[in-house]
């Protein structure tokens, strides 16, 4: 928890002087960045897990390319935060589509068989299992951070 | 694209493969059935339909996962021959006293019903890991 | 040697001028409403932001499972943090109200 304390006026009290000084505070940030990293990761491990499940289930269909889940680079990042501008209150706000840092890209290049299917099973099913472990590391971690503010906040009942 | 999109995934999977092994089933049975022509299935990824794609355009989920497999149709193997045996005294033989028997191959049927079976456990394996996944997230600040 | 009486007043101005910005205690008053009605914004909108990810869910819409557990946590401790500055400012102003003067 981040709050910037900072001593804004000062005021006398009228038969003794004293000082009353009101702080302001600045910018309170409840919510860390880990928290925001976790959300991302979080993002991230469903995403797969949907393409995992994907590339499994179509494991046999010919034709099929195997898809895969990637961090957007910086240059898509730094692109995708265009934002139209409205001179009008009226105007359609555009904004960038499609969540943080996550994109699904498909392989086109390799071929394991003759029925043009790509995807290799041991991978997938390997890539399922760290999967599983990743997500329920990032849920514990986020949950545990969430109760030490919550724990913070009650003044420690 | 809700949260059960993997599990839903996985179920049309399972339904594909299950589908397979009935068709892979049919044709052992009708081994020596003379006339039979061996079937199979064709596999294709399942499309989504409008409202998921509606769906996913106006929210920022990401798109493209995909929703699976099915199966867009059963055909007769018109390719391989007939067997041809010859055994005049066949109720079904022809003319020439042969019987057209169906161009089953056991052998190729087993190797497609192990693979039917295995791609049919590893979607239950990761139907139960989306399962595992989805529970613990319901476990969050508890 | 005598100080003169002059330059010592001016010292004591300027001190009280360095102690003594320039906002008035109205403006003190205003900026820190401000603040709590800023926050008190920022609790509303992190609970109807977990209302509207409770009702995508609850309809099947698109939405993750993890994205309603995490803004719903995060509405609750917004809530919790609120409420607790509230009592505690409470808690002050009572204190400040005990004093004997």
């Amino acid at each position: 928890m981040f709050c910037r304390i900072r001593r804004k006026t000062t005021s006398f009290c009228t038969n003794q002087q004293i000082y009353i000084f009101i702080y302001e505070v600045e910018n309170l940030k409840l919510f860390s960045n880990t928290i925001n990293t976790l959300e991302n990761a979080l993002n991230y491990s469903s995403t797969k897990q949907k393409v995992i499940a994907q590339n499994i289930s179509n494991a046999d269909t010919p034709g099929y390319k195997a898809k895969n889940v990637s961090f957007k680079s910086e240059l898509n990042d730094a692109m995708s935060t265009v934002t139209g501008k409205q001179t009008n209150s009226k105007h359609i706000a555009i904004q960038s589509s499609g969540r943080a840092g996550v994109t699904i890209t498909t392989d086109r290049t390799t071929s394991y068989n003759h029925t043009g299917n790509n995807v290799d099973i041991d991978k997938e099913m390997s890539d399922l299992a760290t999967n599983q472990i990743y997500y329920n590391a990032m849920i514990e971690r986020i949950s545990g951070k969430f109760n030490s503010l919550q724990t913070v906040i009650k003044g420690g009942r | 694209m809700s949260i059960f999109h993997s599990i839903n995934t996985s179920a049309s999977a399972l339904t594909a493969q299950r589908l397979r092994m009935d068709v892979i089933s049919s044709n052992m049975a009708n081994v020596d059935t003379a006339g039979y022509r061996r079937k199979s299935v064709v596999l294709q990824p399942k499309e989504g339909n409008f409202s998921s794609f509606m769906s996913q355009a106006m929210s920022k989920q990401t798109t493209g996962a995909g929703n699976g497999v099915k199966v867009s149709k059963i055909v007769e193997d018109t390719e391989t021959p007939f067997k041809l045996v010859y055994d005049p005294e066949h109720p079904d033989s022809d003319e020439n006293g042969y019987v057209e028997l169906p161009n089953v191959d056991p052998l190729r049927e087993m190797v497609d019903l192990i693979s039917a079976t295995r791609s049919y456990e590893a979607n239950v394996t990761v139907m139960n890991a989306s399962k595992g996944m989805l529970m613990k997230a319901l476990e969050i600040g508890k | 040697m005598t100080i003169s009486i002059p330059s010592v007043s001016k010292v004591f101005q300027s001190n009280a001028a360095i102690s003594t910005p320039s906002t008035t205690p109205y403006e003190a008053q205003k900026s820190f409403a401000s603040v709590l009605k800023d926050s008190i914004e920022k609790v509303n909108e992190a609970q109807n932001q977990s209302d509207v990810m409770t009702e995508k869910l609850a309809r099947g819409e698109n939405v993750d499972l993890h994205q309603v557990m995490i803004a719903s946590q995060k509405a609750s401790i917004t809530m919790s943090a609120t409420i607790e500055v509230r009592n505690k400012v409470i808690e002050a102003y009572q204190e400040v109200m005990r004093m004997q003067v």
